[in-house]
């Protein structure tokens, strides 16, 4: 069920005083009229008018007479008492039983039969009422001035403000809330989300508890809430953004908000279902002049005891960041790999070995197979043993070749599930040779249970290494056996913790500013990129590195990266 | 009567250990494996008739090993099989006593014929052959 716009708003219209949808014409604008003041149509419920007034008045029938008359015009005053929120275009051409206070409407009623009776030369009639928000409350009512008009009844409503000061402090406050929505540097619409906070109300009554699950079997309702649910309100910066003309052209059914990215109706919606306070996603908009833009939404859904059923949903453009931001993180990637690659080279000698040593394996075990089988006796027992180890070395030998390819290549950063220790285990492969060479003793003291982490597999592996090889250098340049100690843990914050410390002579106190700048080195032939890319990579990873120096003597790096959030 | 040959075989990776193990063994020779030098030096070394040595490998090095084996006074003949070459690492190998110096992998037959001139005679080097 969709039910037609409210309005058909004009372009270049004002959002107050956009020609309105109404079969009576209103010769008698009720605008710039300080009292609060509303102008009904009567034409729909003239039949039930004279069953009324013919002395039958049907079960109800000031309910059913206040849902057939409508709001022809509303000027500012009756909107900020009856639906501040909502605004003057859900009023009109919508039924006054929609808002006017039921303690007020038996009085409202009687009036309109009255008014009708006199008709056309009644004098205005004045009752008494309860509520809307004066003492002492007086509604009147008035036929038409324009005798072409005589479906038009003008209701006015006046009385004492009992505490004049708090009514200011409302309208003041009121007005900070206008001036504030309207003034905001992003696009902000205000909707009215009554009629399907109804339906979500009906459907929690039947049982209904899990909101995305019903929209599997009845995807219409999302179509629905797009229809039902109206934006009352924009500001300027909404304007701009959605590329239409004026306010008018996005008061309406909010569909066009998520014309783009259906799914994220369907989140806004479930959220709201769920109670949630706010919820915020980035998503696709496509605007009125055919812009594709990224935006960040937020929406501040109504809740009670406020009740007030205002919803606030902020966009705000964010296509040039996230393109941006998309370049800075092919920058990292790029850079992040020219440093492979030159730390490849740097370390060429020690992966040859790590290679060579399974080939070494397989052709020995190969040549000694040919040994058993070139005998009088063959022993193929023993040549399928040997065979089986050079299957098994020559899978090692593979394994070792992927993970250069997977350093050298140009794949782009991928997240995924990872184990920091196999992180550590797996950069060992590159520079575990190089530290023998340079008689560096390492030891390892891996945390058990440690939780996971969601990074780049290959970066995380580059870090380690570089921290390796900065630890290995940092020793070759000191004379005393170099030792280097790996440590994984959980820090006291529950973050993952990766650290490395060497015997060496530690950090310079006048260094420490310095050692993460790129091209800062302390090496004859240094670059000076390896801690650069060792900071950029970790902070891409949402941690953090710092270098200090033991007190025991030596430098120390300490990473800390955020595990996996538990689910 | 002569006690049975023993080849002692000292390289850090399991999987080139074991398979040298196994040509030895092919070949009738008795050898036995060690995943590091200072497994090796913890045994007397008079027990064995030569040794097969990896060069580079954590705590102590091949060409140290040899060096402390000399200097314990053992004439052990040994054998470098490794994946550098370095020439000057190899120099100093064979100047310290070597017997013979290999890069890997090692070709069968070159690797026993520099075995059984251990066992008779002088030094063979593998990587100027």
């Amino acid at each position: 069920m969709v039910p037609a716009p409210l309005i058909e708003a004009g372009a270049g219209s004002d959002l107050y005083r956009a020609p309105l949808p109404l079969r009576a014409t209103i010769p008698h604008r009720i605008q710039d009229d300080p009292s609060a003041r509303s102008a009904l149509d009567i034409s729909d419920a003239r039949e039930l008018i004279a069953k009324i007034a013919s002395g039958a008045p049907p079960l109800g029938w000031i309910d059913t007479l206040l849902s057939q008359v409508r709001f022809a015009d509303v000027n500012d005053t009756i909107v900020q008492m009856l639906a501040p929120f909502a605004g003057a275009w859900r009023m009109i051409g919508q039924p006054v039983s929609a808002f006017w206070p039921p303690e007020s409407r038996p009085v409202l009623a009687e009036l309109i039969m009255a008014a009708v009776a006199d008709y056309p030369t009644g004098a205005p009639r004045t009752r008494a009422s309860t509520s809307l928000g004066f003492t002492d409350c007086e509604v009147t009512i008035s036929t038409s001035e324009d005798d072409a008009s005589p479906d038009i009844l003008i209701v006015s409503v006046g009385g004492t403000v009992m505490d004049d000061r708090s009514l200011w402090m409302v309208r003041a406050s009121e007005q900070r809330y206008r001036n504030l929505l309207h003034h905001l540097p992003f696009a902000l619409l205000q909707v009215d989300a009554r009629q399907i906070g109804a339906v979500y109300e009906g459907l929690r009554r039947s049982g209904v508890t899990d909101l995305q699950a019903f929209l599997d079997e009845h995807p219409d309702l999302i179509d629905t809430a797009n229809a039902l649910v109206m934006v009352t309100e924009v500001n300027a910066s909404a304007v701009t953004l959605f590329g239409v003309d004026s306010v008018a052209d996005l008061v309406g059914p909010v569909g066009y908000l998520f014309a783009a990215s259906p799914e994220s109706a369907r989140r806004v919606m479930t959220a709201r279902f769920e109670g949630r306070r706010s919820y915020a996603e980035v998503m696709k908009l496509r605007t009125f002049d055919g812009r594709l833009l990224d935006v960040a939404i937020t929406l501040t859904y109504p809740r009670p005891p406020e009740r007030l059923d205002v919803t606030l949903i902020s966009v705000e453009d964010i296509t040039d960041r996230l393109g941006t931001d998309a370049q800075l993180r092919q920058l990292q990637a790029d850079y992040s790999r020219a440093a492979r690659i030159s730390m490849l080279g740097e370390l060429a000698t020690s992966i040859a070995h790590e290679v060579n040593q399974p080939l070494s394996a397989i052709v020995t075990n190969a040549e000694t197979s040919l040994r058993w089988l070139q005998r009088p006796e063959p022993n193929l027992s023993k040549v399928g043993q040997l065979m089986s180890r050079v299957a098994e070395s020559a899978r090692r030998a593979s394994e070792i070749v992927q993970r250069i390819r997977g350093m050298a290549g140009r794949n782009a950063p991928e997240q995924s599930a990872l184990d920091l220790n196999d992180i550590v285990y797996e950069a060992l492969v590159f520079v575990r040779h190089d530290l023998e060479t340079r008689a560096i003793a390492l030891t390892l003291q891996l945390g058990t249970g440690l939780p996971g982490l969601l990074g780049d597999r290959v970066q995380l592996q580059q870090v380690v290494v570089n921290l390796l090889l900065n630890a290995a250098q940092a020793l070759a340049m000191d004379q005393s056996a170099g030792r280097i100690d790996v440590v994984t843990a959980i820090s006291p914050d529950g973050m993952l913790l990766f650290s490395i410390r060497d015997n060496g002579l530690g950090i310079a106190h006048t260094d420490f500013d310095r050692v993460f700048d790129s091209f800062f080195t302390t090496k004859e032939d240094g670059v000076g990129i390896g801690l650069a890319i060792c900071q950029s990579i970790i902070t891409a990873h949402g941690g953090a590195i710092t270098a200090s120096n033991h007190p025991d003597g030596g430098a120390i790096f300490t990473v800390l990266l955020p595990p996996i959030a538990p689910e | 009567m002569s006690k049975s040959v023993v080849i002692a075989i000292v390289d850090d990776d399991e999987a080139v250990r074991e398979a040298i193990c196994d040509l030895l063994q092919v070949e009738g020779l008795a050898a036995r494996t060690f995943d590091g030098a200072p497994a090796f030096l913890a045994e007397t070394e008079a027990d064995f008739d030569c040794l097969i040595t990896d060069v580079r490998m954590p705590e102590v090095d091949g060409l140290e090993l040899q060096r402390r084996l000399r200097a314990r006074g053992s004439s052990l003949p040994v054998i470098f099989i490794t994946s550098s070459s370095d020439p000057v690492t190899r120099r100093r190998a064979l100047e310290e006593g070597a017997a013979a110096w290999f890069m890997k992998p090692v070709a069968d037959e070159a690797l026993l014929q520099a075995l059984r001139s251990a066992l008779g005679a002088g030094p063979v080097d593998g990587a100027s052959a």
